[in-house]
């Protein structure tokens, strides 16, 4: 019972008995239509590049929390979260608090501040601290890195919801995944080209509420169940799970035990570490915190990210009550007994209380989240690419990017992604989350704080930071067991693997380790820079006060001279 | 501390110079300060609350495999306490900052940009 179950490769074929393809098809077009209903009705409102890239910068408190917290909501999330919490109880859940954690760092130091410097990547933060060119190329690097990994997740969550509620098919369909992607594919896309993020954020706030809806329904169904006594359902839930030598359902063990990470003595700071990259790392996701920089001010942006934390526990301290819910209704044996099949047991529970018009309505919104978390990152691409490379490449500030060039940009990238996710479908590629997380801790969150909070801060500290932390991560995962020495690993049948503990436990340190090598080993400093840095950040002041870059041009005031370096530092 | 003007924004200065000027305020370094003080207490305590927790399911499980009661544990309070906590840690900060941070920085913010005006 122990090892068997985690080292059977491939996982068994499902017997599909939830999925409800005519309903969710009939829904989904529904939603499908509704979504670019909204994307064609927020047409009329772009006029400029931060229309078209952050919605002017005009989003209330609460469509902008909501559409944070639906930037959150994927496949692993939802889907796949309530299987792990129904399959490995206690861990799982403290798991699923290090995401709850993570809103807090969005709340204290993410949001307001980045804001308040009317950014529109984490390099108008860089650009304050170091030279240009390469700032822009570190934070063109970190977005672009981080959307090549989650783009290819992104497309296959399409798959695999497209896999498990649009077919009944034990193993993959795939004619059903590949049109079903394609389809979803070119609709986002669309939604984007036409919509831009004033269109994906109305999307975002419809999903959200679907989705926010639907696991409200489910939370209390179960709960009505046990008439609203949470003990017995514990109680139920304990003792119906199926048995594991690590630990109870509801005590720490299963994942932090002994024998919890296959062909591995690393236990438990294989788990530890995963808690731990979390927590520090996911809020440096640049297509999660550029939600706040569509903020109407720092002020704002604070409040969206609070809100949202807040919004955030509710969504998944449900989830908590779905996944135990599910395996002490259906029984530990009914419920994903494998880590592939986790993502068995939420459609398996909604089919249980609600038949095939609520597994037809689960399939249908899930598709349209993984669809908008493919316009969101799609966005950020774009953004990165509009603002980091165009900079990068020396184009001048005040003469922005026009929208037919964003919009080409947005076709280029989009369909690239779409195929290029769609190619990556076939290999087990479930390492780029966890991987992006660990660039949040390693490269993104060290970078942000010495840049907000350190006045020595430059631009080899910067280099330092984000090259060495990239490094480090990357060395690390290659010799992860997600890449090889297991059963689940990208190349499942080589081994070369020493690391199976999450990289960002190293990675972050280190990161920090190396922006105060960086930093102190260069002579570049500019205690200027840091002070306009700081009290733009805390006020949102600007001097001479303008609105926007863009809407007013930008004098020549605010040059070289306005970080006072000296020609030769710049060049 | 009033409304009559942090720092003398003429027109002659240039924005480095203001900004340095605004930075070296009193007011402006209060306003650093009690920010600063707020978020650094909120992460060491907050982070360390939780970080205590995980290191403790790790390497010393039987601290939270004690019952409390009923289906309870150690460890599930902990867990629910760590969701309670990042409420009040939102809320407080929402509500430090509208009330002693917004305050300060609006009034530095006018200053600043109305001097040019």
């Amino acid at each position: 019972m122990r090892t068997d179950i985690l080292a059977a490769p491939p996982p068994a074929p499902i017997d599909n008995t939830w999925a409800a393809p005519p309903i969710a098809v009939g829904i989904f077009a529904v939603l499908a239509v509704a979504a670019l209903a909204l994307a064609f009705s927020a047409r009329g409102g772009i006029r400029n590049q931060a229309d078209y890239l952050l919605a002017g910068r005009r989003i209330g408190v609460g469509q902008n929390a909501l559409a944070h917290v639906a930037g959150g909501i994927m496949y692993s999330t939802v889907i796949i979260i309530v299987g792990h919490v129904a399959l490995n109880g206690f861990d799982a859940i403290l798991l699923l608090t290090a995401f709850v954690m993570s809103t807090v760092l969005a709340v204290l130091i993410y949001a307001g501040p980045m804001r308040n410097l009317n950014a529109y990547t984490i390099g108008d933060l860089f650009v304050i601290r170091a030279r240009e060119r390469p700032a822009r190329m570190a934070s063109a690097v970190l977005t672009l890195v981080i959307f090549g990994m989650f783009n290819v997740i992104a497309v296959g969550s399409m798959g695999f919801v497209a896999s498990r509620m649009f077919t009944t098919s034990p193993t993959v369909d795939v004619p059903v995944v590949a049109l079903t992607v394609g389809i979803v594919g070119v609709i986002a896309i669309a939604a984007v080209y036409v919509g831009g993020m004033p269109g994906v954020t109305r999307v975002l706030v419809l999903k959200v509420s679907l989705m926010m809806a639907f696991v409200a329904v489910l939370t209390i169904a179960i709960l009505a169940r046990y008439k609203l006594n949470i003990f017995d359902l514990l109680n139920d839930a304990e003792a119906n799970a199926a048995p594991n030598p690590r630990g109870e359902l509801l005590t720490t063990g299963r994942l932090f035990g002994e024998g919890a990470t296959v062909n591995s003595d690393q236990d438990p700071w294989v788990h530890l570490s995963k808690a731990f990259a979390i927590a520090v790392g996911a809020i440096g996701m640049p297509f999660l915190f550029m939600r706040f920089f569509m903020a109407r001010s720092g002020r704002a942006a604070r409040q969206t990210a609070g809100w949202a934390a807040i919004i955030t526990i509710g969504f998944w301290a449900c989830m908590v009550v779905i996944g135990l819910g599910a395996v002490a209704i259906l029984g530990g044996d009914a419920i994903g007994k494998v880590a592939a099949h986790r993502d068995i047991t939420l459609p398996k529970i909604t089919d249980e209380l609600g038949g095939s018009w609520a597994t037809g309505a689960l399939g249908a919104i899930a598709l349209l989240s993984v669809g908008a978390i493919f316009a969101v990152l799609l966005l950020n691409a774009v953004t990165s690419v509009t603002r980091d490379l165009r900079a990068a490449r020396g184009r001048p500030d005040d003469r922005p990017a026009e929208l037919k060039d964003m919009r080409r940009n947005v076709l280029i990238i989009g369909i690239a992604s779409l195929v290029g996710g769609m190619v990556m479908m076939t290999q087990l590629t479930h390492i780029f989350i966890p991987t992006s997380i660990d660039l949040g801790a390693a490269c993104v969150l060290p970078a942000v704080v010495y840049s907000l909070f350190w006045r020595r801060y430059n631009t080899s500290g910067l280099m330092w930071t984000v090259y060495g932390g990239l490094a480090v991560t990357l060395f690390m995962v290659v010799f992860s067991n997600g890449v090889s020495g297991d059963p689940t690993a990208l190349f499942p049948d080589a081994d070369f693997k020493f690391v199976d503990f999450e990289p960002g436990l190293l990675g972050a340190p280190l990161g920090f380790l190396f922006g105060w090598i960086g930093t102190v080993t260069s002579r570049e400093r500019n205690d200027a820079a840091f002070r306009e840095m700081r009290v733009r950040s805390l006020t949102g002041a600007t001097v001479p006060a303008r609105q926007e870059p863009e809407q007013a041009a930008t004098p020549s005031l605010n040059g070289l001279d306005r970080a006072g370096r000296t020609l030769s530092e710049t060049h | 501390m009033g409304s009559g003007g942090v720092v003398d924004t003429g027109d002659s200065t240039t924005a480095g110079d203001q900004y340095s000027a605004v930075y070296d305020s009193a007011q402006f370094q209060a306003l650093q300060r009690r920010s600063n003080t707020f978020i650094v207490w909120a992460s060491v305590l907050f982070y360390g609350w939780w970080f205590t927790g995980i290191v403790l399911a790790a390497f010393a499980p039987g601290v939270f495999r004690q019952g409390v009661g009923g289906p309870l544990n150690v460890g599930i309070l902990f867990l629910v306490l760590s969701f309670v906590l990042v409420g009040v840690v939102c809320l407080a900060y929402m509500r430090f900052a509208s009330k002693r941070l917004d305050p300060v920085s609006d009034r530095i913010r006018a200053d600043l940009e109305g001097g040019l005006r």
